[in-house]
Order: structure tokens, then sequence, then C-alpha cells
């Protein structure tokens, strides 16, 4: 018979876990559910999810295309591979602190598992992900730009960058329900950012100085990783990959350390 | 032992109310720079309760406003932990506090009940296999398909009393007497129930209405500013209780 024990459980990290599996049908539920209220109202329905990094992509090669022409070919390409990984991060991290911050109050109805929310914005985000792949296709297509076996690296890629969302956003969700400001503060460092990492532009033409310091920004590895394989054709650098994975890993970590051990205060602060 | 349902060690709930309002990282950040603390109050919603519930016992909860009721059904049915002391529970739980609990008003009444039961912690496929004989009793066939924001409030009330209640819990927990959906929804609730006590389910009622405490339990718990005041037999509690409250 099940029986509930507050002073018998396994640590946090791993109590969180094994709930997790007992309701992954809500997880898988509350995924969908994401999408069809998306869409469900609106004509065009899913083809917003194809159309918007579409206009997006044309708006930005109008604007900046002929301004790399020369050291960037196919500039739609590194664009929008670019943009795709940096919006499936950013956006599924602002999605899942916001649900945590404004919407978690079912956490204090009812038990559920607490990072129920965080996992499936996740699964929302690698959705729209895997669709706006579907975008970056037809660009391909049009631009005549090759398709190498180097894309079968990209399912490792997305991977990593999932692990290093739901990291993320596990951290910047506690944060955030601990000090509400968290949402703004990180929306603005969002959009700084942006411009500090190498999308809409080659990281060539930075001063050298200035492109060292790409390092510390940890965005860079994440684009990077992504991006090579379809724009560059060709698997990234082993020790590309071997920063991404440790970036990735480290940050789930911490972040499932930090947030596991302070659910218990979530119902109590929300 | 072995036929315990509920028991609590010594527990406390401990909430901390901060003097000021809801700190932001901007206000924490200026408030080190001067050096100055963050200053809170403890207010103990639960204070050392401990007390054991058989299976198949039905125990009356009363008390004021504020008497730590509603944090001792939380505490119990798993929403929050204690702070200290232990809360065990054996069996499996169905809350009747929040009833439709995640409801998502956009979506159909059938795809609700998936919600729902997932939200419960029943499979896909469990909530799949009694899809019918929900529908059935909540009593809303013809309006299953039609999102929820739809329905009349007795509607969503009535869907969610047929999806918490559809198979029988070890322990039903009852915030005021459910006075859901019409009359006649009324009696077809009581009746599951009271057909639940019957089978043995632990039930467990918190109502300001002492007619309907004295009619169903067989024990009460009063609680007061979070402590048991006193336990026991239902007659003499309730007297007492109705005395102090009237004086």
């Amino acid at each position: 018979m099940l029986e509930y024990d507050s002073a018998k459980r396994p640590p946090p990290a791993i109590d969180e876990f094994l709930q997790l599996v007992r309701y992954r049908d809500l997880i898988l539920l509350m995924v969908g559910n994401i999408l069809k209220n998306r869409y469900k109202r609106s004509l065009l329905g899913v083809f917003w999810m194809l159309l918007n990094p579409l206009l997006q992509t044309i708006v930005l090669s109008i604007a900046f295309g002929t301004i790399f022409k020369s050291s960037l070919p196919n500039y739609a390409v590194y664009l929008l591979s670019g943009l795709l990984a940096w919006n499936f991060i950013t956006q599924t991290t602002q999605y899942a602190m916001s649900t945590m911050a404004y919407g978690g109050g079912l956490l204090k109805r009812i038990y559920i598992p607490r990072a129920t929310y965080i996992i499936a914005a996740v699964g929302n985000g690698l959705i729209n992900l895997i669709v706006s792949i579907g975008a970056l296709l037809i660009i391909i297509i049009f631009l005549n730009h090759a398709i190498t076996p180097a894309w079968f690296f990209l399912p490792v890629s997305i991977m990593i960058l999932a692990i290093f969302s739901l990291g993320l956003a596990l951290l910047l969700s506690t944060a955030s329900v601990f000090f509400t400001d968290t949402v703004d503060i990180y929306q603005v460092l969002v959009q700084a950012l942006f411009f500090l990492t190498p999308i809409m532009y080659p990281p060539s033409i930075l001063p050298l100085e200035w492109s060292q310091l790409l390092i510390l920004n940890p965005f860079v590895i994440l684009i990077e990783i992504f991006r090579i394989p379809i724009h560059a054709n060709h698997l990234p650098d082993f020790s590309l990959i071997v920063n991404a994975v440790s970036l990735a890993l480290i940050t789930l970590v911490a972040g499932w350390v930090l947030f596991t051990s302070k659910a218990d205060q979530l119902a109590y602060r929300l | 032992m072995d036929n315990v349902a509920i028991q609590l060690n010594n527990v406390t709930v401990r909430f901390r109310i901060p003097h000021e309002k809801i700190p932001t990282l901007q206000e924490y950040a200026i408030r080190w720079l001067k050096r100055r603390s963050v200053s809170f109050t403890d207010f103990n919603a639960l204070n050392n309760v401990s007390f054991s519930i058989k299976q198949g016992e039905t125990v009356g909860i009363i008390g004021a406003n504020g008497a730590g009721k509603s944090t001792l059904l939380k505490v119990i049915s798993r929403v929050i932990r204690p702070t200290h002391g232990r809360v065990f529970l054996r069996g499996r739980i169905a809350p009747l506090l929040e009833l439709g609990a995640g409801f998502d008003y956009e979506m159909t009444g059938r795809e609700n009940i998936f919600l729902n039961g997932a939200v419960l912690g029943f499979s896909r496929k469990d909530t799949a296999s009694r899809l019918d004989r929900i529908v059935e009793f909540s009593g809303i066939s013809e309006f299953i398909d039609a999102p929820i924001r739809t329905y009349s409030s007795g509607m969503v009330a009535r869907l969610g009393f047929a999806i918490a209640t559809d198979i029988q819990p070890d322990v039903l927990i009852i915030d005021e007497i459910l006075a859901v959906g019409d009359v006649d929804f009324q009696k077809k609730s009581a009746a599951r129930i009271l057909q639940y006590h019957n089978d043995g389910s632990t039930i467990l009622l918190v109502s300001h209405d002492l007619d309907s405490i004295k009619n169903l339990c067989n024990r009460v718990i009063w609680l007061e500013h979070g402590s048991v005041k006193i336990a026991g037999r239902v007659d003499d509690i309730v007297e007492k209780y109705s005395l102090e409250t009237l004086s």
C-alpha cells in the first residue's frame, strides 16, 4: 500500500526525480496543452510556428545580409540557425520562470512534483525548436545550401541545449520565487546578451581583444554547437563538444540540486 | 500501529512573515549594502500537533478561522512539508479541497478529465479506462466535448467531484460539506461518500457546521491557535465548543 512518511524520504534530488517519473503523463499533457492553447484560436494554426522564424530571418537578412555578404556565405542560414538555438534557450527559461513565479498556484493547492512546470516548458521549447528546423530547411533548400552528414550531430546538439536550458531554468525559477524581480533582471540581461553573442554577426567583425572575451559568454559555445553542423557543414571541434557538454551538465546538476533543496519552501513562498 | 491511516507526531508548520513587503533582489541588495538584515516574524500555523487516526474512522476538525485547519489539511495532503515533526499517511489520499485543480478552461471537459486525473497522480491509461464512468457520474455527457469555460460553476464542480472520487480512496479529506451542484447531485455525491465510508475509507472532515460533524464523525479534534486544544468523543467536544463560541 502507498505510504507517505515526511520523516523518511530519499534525498530531495532523488525523490523529485522519482516523483516526476510517476507523474510523467502529467508532463506530457501539459506540453500538449501549452501547444494546443497557443494555436487553437489562430487561423493559421501551427503554420505560425513555421512562419514566425521565416519572417524574422527574411527581415534581418534584408537588413544585415549585405553587410556580411563577403565574410558569411548564406547569411540567412547562419542567422536562423543561431537564432533558433538562442530562442530555444531564452524562451524556454523565460517561460519556465514566469510560470513558476506567477502561475505556480497549483503547487500551493495540491501536491504535484515541483519541477513539473519547468520540465513541461523545456518539452514545449523542444517541439517549437523541431518545428522551426522545418523553417530552416525551407531556407536551406531555397538558398541551395548543402546538407551534409554533419546533420547527424544535431540530435546531440539539441540534447546539449535542452540539458543546459533545463539547468538554467531550474536555477532562475528558484531565484524568481525568492526574488520576484529576477524575471525582469533576466529579461534585460537576455536583451544585452543577444547583441554580445555572435548571432546576427560573425565573430570575426569584433576587434581581437573583444573576441577573446567571448570565451566568457557561455551562450557562444551553445550557439556554435548547434550552428556549426548546419552552417559550416562539419562536426564541431572535439574541445568545443567537451566544453558544451560540461557546461550543460554542470548547469543541470547545479540547477537540480538547488531547486530540489529549496522545493519544500516553494509552497510557502509562492 | 498497523491500522493507522494518518499519524502526526509533533508537527509544526512555521511561516516566515517578512516585516516589510516581499523582498526583490534589488531591495535585498540595498539592504545588504546598508548592512541591515531583512527582519521576519515567525508564525506557527501549526504548533506541535500530534494525533493518530485509525483506518475507517471519520474524524471531524473544528476551530475558529485561523486556527490552522487549512494548514493541517495541506500538511496531510503533502502540499507543504512540516517544518518540524513527522506526517505519516497510509494509502491513496483524495483531497476534496481543490476540486478540479489544474483545470484548463480553454480545454474541453474530456481533455480536462485527463489533465485533472494526471494532477491527481493517475496515468493516462488508467483515466482512459474510467472515462465513461466519470462522465456518466458527472451528468454532463452532452457537454463533455465543449470547453469548460462554457460550463456553469456547478457543472465544473460536478466534473471535479466525479474525477476525484471515481476510485475509492483510502483517505478522503473534505473541507466543508460539499454542496456541489444541484440537489440531485448533492444527494448522489453524499451517497458516494457514505458508501466509501461504509467500505472502510478514512474520512477527515473540516467543517463549521456542527450538525454535520455530529452526524458523521466518531471523533473530533479541536484546533486553537495552531495547537490541539482537545480531542475526543464527538458529543463532549461539540458541546464544549458550541458553549465557548456562543459565549
